[in-house]
């Protein structure tokens, strides 16, 4: 039985068919990338699976449970992470604040709620701006404690909404160690959505492709790497040829 | 017959209550602000009608173009005196502040004019009526139904068949996008403002004709805009149009059937709450109206 | 228990405000003694009374970031169930106020079930349509009175039926209700609850994906602000020993109550007090000061309105949300 499975799933916006039969699964433990250009229906995907839209056709099953069409705090308390492209801040909550309410998920307790999202801040190396507010940090860093607030769920799949984009290459390499360092220490299976393929590329297992709404690859890095559809889809037909 | 009776009146009224929404709807559609003042300008239009044909001794209908005229104006002071800076803060704040304004303008009109039901008892058509058939229709609101879909007509005409309207429509689909092509926004929202005030002061105006002036006034019909917008859909003219008549039916027909079922419960105390429950059941079941948008 | 240890713990404050905080308990204490007029004494008490609805209006209203304009409804059900209650079958106050807030609660879960399905300005005026119909109802209403309303008799000094010839009574039994308002705030600011709102009122998105039911959440909050609404209502039945449609339940009193939280600073602890604090005053005052000018009838609420609009377009967050720009913090 795999961890999370997606079969033919289909989402149809009214004419354009975002996803188009789509089936792949993730084993426990693994990194998975999902990528193709844009437009491919990969943000689409991600929201079926996590809940914000209901598929119209096929079926999401997580860990045995058929998942499809579950709101989001639902897949969120099944145990499904995940960050997010955009971070709202507010000047109302601080970092540890945010962290916070992500462990009140199995937490009653407010002070031992602060003590674990200190300590998820600390585990990602952001203790010293715990105690500001959102707004008073740097992008990058908001969405670090974004990506800190997802762990705080304790998740055992965690979906990573291109959590590379807007990266220098320093800020890149260091998400990469840190996105290993969360699948080896914590145990969680990690699904990202990418277009950095300096991130997607050395750190997943297996790699999807989508273009066009439909699946058109699925394998190891190298291999997708050389595959004359993923080439074809990204960078037009002559350098598919091997020009 | 006497159902069919307050059918007729119902359309009537109908036509009107979709006059006074459309201004909403324009408002709503062009930027995404709920205008609560809205029935306080429909207010001052009936205080316009009627201190002017009472000062200069003129027909009610005579003053029609002055009650625009007076809406615009508030329209337009509105948006550049207080909108303008609430569409930069949170949507708490603009509900508040059209909020403010609701009440500044209500409590205004019982400064200068007394907490008095007035009414206008001269008039061309006051106190005439129309027999079609079976039928005996009041002339003032057979005037003023007739003379709201020449109101509806010609707005449908500037925005579906001008320019300007063109530009307006955009706006209120992709402001951003309306910008980069040129189109200058603020100017668009203002427009819409003029336009919300002149059709809500016209409809003021014409309401003036054979309804109850008061300050409070406003409330009672600002909820049935309201009502009117939901059903048909926010932002949508033509939504508009016949939920306004809809909700003119609904609104004069319900408490006949109470009378013919024999039941006081369902009674003419209670004809606000029917429109009250009709927009929370739209907007609960069917957010975007007969004709409006994808929520 | 942790939840009264949490109440009492007012330490993210700065010192300052402690302080401050303290001084004013110690001059609400010992208010009576302070020999004001009977005037100053009602101005207190509605004073009190309405931090006292401003700061349950918070929990949904501010914390939650759902404006509603609706809490008159549930001052009423808190009025009339106590002023029913005692009517016709003789129930003591400390009966039917309990009463009076389940049936508040009761009816804000069953109305905000559906009313939570819709956001922002949908929402609102929702909330005005959900207070208008049941004053309608109650206007008609001959078991509640309908539109004459209900006198409640005369029991002289009681503590059975909360009614007291002297209005110090009245006084304590209100700031009672408000300190234990102040600490049940306190408490909630810092509950998971009160976090959980504030997150969906950032990122209802963020909030989802963190395992929150936002909709819940929301009920939850506004069934809180009912209760302490409810609470508030069932003071002014005693108070007052009359009570009508058109006086506990109209719409301006709704807009009052949010107005004065948002004046002051919603999503804040001292938020509504301060409100309150300017708001009540100015009303009373400017009312009697205009009473006996009437040619300016109107002009007290033109006031008001120009303060609203004016704190609307240039500082939504309030006055102390100004405080707060100042010194950094938010609690």
């Amino acid at each position: 039985m795999a961890f999370l499975e997606v079969r033919n799933l289909t989402k149809d916006f009214g004419g354009i068919v975002a996803n188009n039969d789509i089936s792949f699964s993730i084993e426990e433990g693994e990194i998975v990338g999902l990528i193709g250009p844009n437009g491919a229906g990969k943000t689409t995907l991600f929201n079926c699976i996590v809940g914000y839209y209901r598929p119209d056709g096929g079926r999401v099953i997580f860990r045995g449970r058929d998942i499809t069409g579950w709101k989001p705090f639902q897949t969120a308390r099944e145990g499904i992470g995940r960050t997010f492209q955009l971070m709202r801040a507010a000047g109302e909550l601080t970092a540890v604040e945010h962290v916070m309410v992500g462990a009140f998920l199995h937490q009653e307790d407010r002070v031992e709620a602060e003590r674990e999202a200190r300590e998820v801040l600390a585990f990602m190396g952001l203790e010293g701006v715990a105690d500001l507010y959102l707004t008073e940090l740097p992008l990058a860093i908001q969405k670090q404690v974004g990506l800190a607030r997802a762990l705080a769920i304790k998740p055992v799949l965690l979906m990573l909404d291109e959590v590379a984009s807007g990266l220098n290459p320093t800020e890149t390499e260091e998400m990469v160690k840190l996105l290993k360092r969360i699948h080896r220490e914590k145990g969680i299976t990690l699904f990202l959505i990418e277009h950095v393929m300096e991130v997607v590329m050395p750190i997943s297992e297996k790699v999807i492709v989508l273009d066009g709404g439909v699946k058109i690859a699925e394998g190891p890095p190298e291999e997708i790497a050389h595959d004359e559809k993923v080439i074809k889809a990204y960078l037009g037909e002559k350098y598919a040829r091997g020009l | 017959m006497v159902l069919a009776d307050a059918f007729i009146q119902g359309i009537l009224m109908g036509f009107l209550f979709a006059l006074i929404s459309l201004g909403l709807t324009i408002i709503f559609g062009v930027m995404d602000i709920v205008n609560f003042a809205h029935g306080e300008f429909l207010m001052l239009g009936m205080y316009t009608a009627y201190c002017l044909s009472i000062s200069l001794g003129v027909d009610p209908l005579v003053t029609l173009p002055l009650c625009g005229a007076v809406g615009a104006l508030l329209g337009l002071v509105s948006y550049y005196g207080l909108v303008r800076y609430l569409l930069r803060g949170p949507m708490v704040a603009q509900l508040l502040g059209t909020f403010g304004l609701m009440l500044f303008l209500r409590y205004l009109a019982v400064f200068l004019w007394g907490i008095d039901y007035r009414m206008i008892k001269k008039g061309l058509l006051v106190g005439k009526s129309l027999t079609i058939g079976p039928f005996h229709l009041d002339m003032t609101k057979v005037v003023c139904a007739l003379l709201s879909l020449v109101a509806f007509t010609v707005v449908s005409w500037i925005i579906f068949k001008t320019r300007v309207g063109k530009a307006l429509r955009a706006t209120s689909i992709n402001r951003e996008a309306a910008s980069y092509m040129g189109i200058k926004t603020e100017r668009m929202n203002a427009l819409a403002w003029a336009m919300g005030g002149i059709t809500v002061g016209i409809a003021g105006g014409l309401l003036a004709n054979f309804y109850y002036i008061y300050p409070m006034v406003g409330l009672l019909f600002v909820m049935i805009a309201f009502a009117t917008v939901a059903l048909g859909g926010f932002g949508s003219i033509k939504g508009a149009f016949f939920a306004g008549i809809l909700i003119g039916i609904l609104e004069t027909v319900f408490p006949i059937i109470g009378h013919l079922l024999k039941t006081s419960i369902i009674g003419p105390q209670y004809k606000m709450t029917i429109v009250y429950l009709a927009y929370f059941l739209v907007v609960v079941f069917r957010p975007r109206g007969l004709f409006g948008w994808e929520q | 228990m942790g939840a009264i240890r949490e109440a009492f713990d007012f330490s993210d404050f700065p010192l300052v405000e402690r302080i401050g905080f303290g001084i004013f308990c110690l001059f609400l204490l010992a208010f009576p003694w302070l020999g004001m007029d009977s005037f100053g004494m009602a101005v207190m008490i509605q004073f009190l009374l309405f931090s006292l609805f401003g700061m349950g209006w918070n929990t949904i209203g501010g914390y939650g970031g759902q404006v509603e304009l609706g809490k008159a409804q549930y001052v009423g059900i808190g009025a009339y169930t106590v002023a029913v209650l005692m009517v016709r079958w003789d129930i003591p106050y400390w009966f039917s106020m309990p009463l009076g807030v389940l049936i508040a609660l009761g009816y804000s879960f069953l109305i905000g079930y559906p009313l939570f399905r819709l956001k922002g300005h949908y929402f609102a005026i929702a909330t005005i349509a959900t207070s208008l119909v049941l004053q309608d109802i109650f206007i008609n209403w001959n078991f509640v009175g309908a539109a004459k309303g209900i006198e409640l008799p005369i029991k002289g000094n009681t503590f059975l039926y909360m009614q007291f010839t002297n209005d110090t009574y009245y006084y304590y039994f209100i700031l009672a209700y408000f300190l234990a308002g102040v600490l049940y705030m306190n408490w909630f600011r810092k509950s998971k609850l009160g976090y959980q709102l504030r997150m969906i009122k950032i990122d209802e998105e963020a909030a989802e994906s963190l395992g929150i039911d936002a909709r819940w959440c929301k009920i939850k909050a506004y069934a809180i602000a009912s209760a302490f609404v409810a609470v508030g209502g069932s003071f002014i039945a005693v108070y007052n020993l009359y009570i009508d449609p058109e006086s506990v339940m109209h719409l301006e009193l709704s807009i009052m109550i949010a107005l004065m939280a948002m004046l002051g600073g919603a999503a804040s602890l001292w938020g509504p007090i301060i409100g309150a604090a300017i708001l009540v005053p100015l009303d009373r005052y400017l009312g009697s000061w205009l009473g006996g000018h009437k040619e300016l009838m109107g002009v007290d609420f033109m006031i008001y309105a120009a303060i609203i609009m004016f704190i609307a377009a240039f500082e939504p967050r309030g006055i102390w949300g100004i405080v707060e720009r100042y010194r950094g913090r938010r609690t």
